[in-house]
């Protein structure tokens, strides 16, 4: 499933295209509307970890959504529903829009760090953040966009599902952020956060043939 | 004889309102007859609580019931009066907080978690009505309910370290005392005891009338 997913991607490039021009657009008005300045200094460890993390989550929520919606567009659905079991098919998801966040963050991060003139004092942790935040991100994006390709109005559908379930990933991921540019150690949030990671994981994998099977 | 008994559901609130107008005193630390509303936002938002959890109730029974009418009715019904109490229960305390903290709104750790309810049921609601096919519809909405089970506890580690809290203590706390005067206890445990019965009622003729439209709409007599 993963490997099909990639050979659809590298024919369309369009899941990639939207991702990455979406980060990018946001972090230059952002990075725009703040000035050539940016935050004043004392106030960048608290504000711009926020701001990174709104970025990838509207990148998520413009370019994660289709994984699934194509799939009833193209009316390949039916197909997939014989071809593969409701668990492969959704770790192939997932595995997709985790490497494609994944990805995302490496591209997106160095260059907001440059831009905003923020330096993490752990990178170490800093990594870990935006791996544990990206992994929950992916695979709750993942059974959503199950949910909403079999409604109208998908696209608005998507921020208004999603949103009231990612606000504790995103506010554990946000202080992990923090934490990590102010050189802190913040081992409780992790720890929450991998049980957040954990416990969608498993509902997901529960809930998802329920979904996805008539 | 049951439909004496919204009529003494109707006397009860009645009585309630009478007695928290005059019988219970008012509580000391509080401005003036701030502390009236109590009757009032407590016990609505204990009803609210109380169905959004009879709300994930009913959708895990239709998950793993076999897939019955009635429980999707429910689980959506107990939804929708939950959204009702919550928005309440929101109102009456901005008010509140008007008069006790000088502002309206201040993302107190229960004024956020409230919020987060409300936009998580009326995320629930959208998806209900954006699903045309009544099967999907039931399956989509219930697996969603389930999600927000799974994901709600994270809110208790999340919730509280985002602010500090200036809510009075609740009556149910960790220590497992109640510092109250008595009267206004007995006046807050009938109010609870009555906005409870008020849901319960409520929900049982929300969730007729909505077997009842599932029953016109698939062709037969109502």
């Amino acid at each position: 499933m993963f490997a099909r997913e990639w050979r659809g991607e590298a024919r369309t490039r369009y899941a990639l295209g939207t991702v990455v021009l979406f980060a990018f657009s946001t972090l230059v008005v952002t990075s725009l509307a703040l000035g050539p300045l940016g935050v004043a200094a004392p106030e960048r460890a608290t504000v711009l970890p926020a701001l990174l993390w709104l970025i990838l989550l509207f990148a998520a929520a413009a370019g994660l959504p289709r994984s699934f919606v194509q799939e009833q567009d193209r009316q390949t659905a039916t197909a997939l529903r014989l071809a593969a079991t409701p668990s492969a098919l959704f770790c192939g998801k997932a595995l997709f829009s985790l490497t494609l966040l994944w990805g995302l963050q490496a591209l997106v991060t160095p260059v907001f760090l440059a831009l905003m003139q923020l330096s993490a004092a752990s990178p170490r942790g800093l990594v870990l953040a935006l791996a544990a935040g990206g992994y929950g991100l992916a695979v709750t994006s993942t059974l959503i966009a199950a949910i909403i390709s079999q409604a109208r109005a998908r696209g608005a559908l998507f921020a208004v599902l999603a949103f009231p379930v990612l606000v504790p990933l995103l506010v554990m991921a946000v202080e992990l952020t923090r934490a990590a540019v102010a050189g802190e150690a913040a081992t409780v949030a992790l720890g929450q956060l991998i049980l957040y990671d954990a416990a969608v994981t498993v509902a997901s994998l529960m809930l998802f043939p329920t979904v996805w099977n008539p | 004889m049951t439909h004496l008994l919204p009529w003494l559901l109707w006397l009860w609130l009645c009585l309630v309102l009478a007695a928290a107008l005059f019988y219970a005193p008012l509580g000391e630390q509080f401005i003036g007859q701030s502390s009236r509303i109590l009757f009032a936002h407590v016990p609505v938002a204990w009803a609210s609580f109380v169905a959004f959890l009879a709300a994930g109730f009913w959708s895990l029974r239709y998950l793993l019931g076999g897939r019955r009418l009635r429980h999707d009715a429910a689980a959506a019904s107990a939804v929708e009066l939950g959204l009702l109490f919550g928005l309440l229960a929101t109102l009456t305390g901005a008010l509140w907080a008007r008069i006790e903290w000088g502002t309206y709104w201040n993302w107190d750790p229960r004024q956020t978690s409230i919020v987060l309810a409300l936009l998580f049921y009326g995320a629930y609601l959208a998806l209900r009505s954006a699903v045309e096919e009544a099967e999907a519809r039931r399956r989509l909405a219930a697996s969603y309910a389930t999600l927000g089970l799974v994901v709600a506890p994270f809110f208790f580690f999340v919730v509280p370290r985002l602010t500090f809290s200036l809510h009075p203590e609740p009556v149910v706390n960790v220590a497992g005392q109640v510092e109250m005067d008595p009267r206004m206890l007995q006046v807050l445990l009938a109010a609870g005891v009555g906005f409870l019965a008020l849901f319960f009622w409520l929900h049982n003729l929300r969730c007729r009338i909505a077997l009842l439209r599932e029953r016109q709409e698939a062709g037969g007599a109502p």
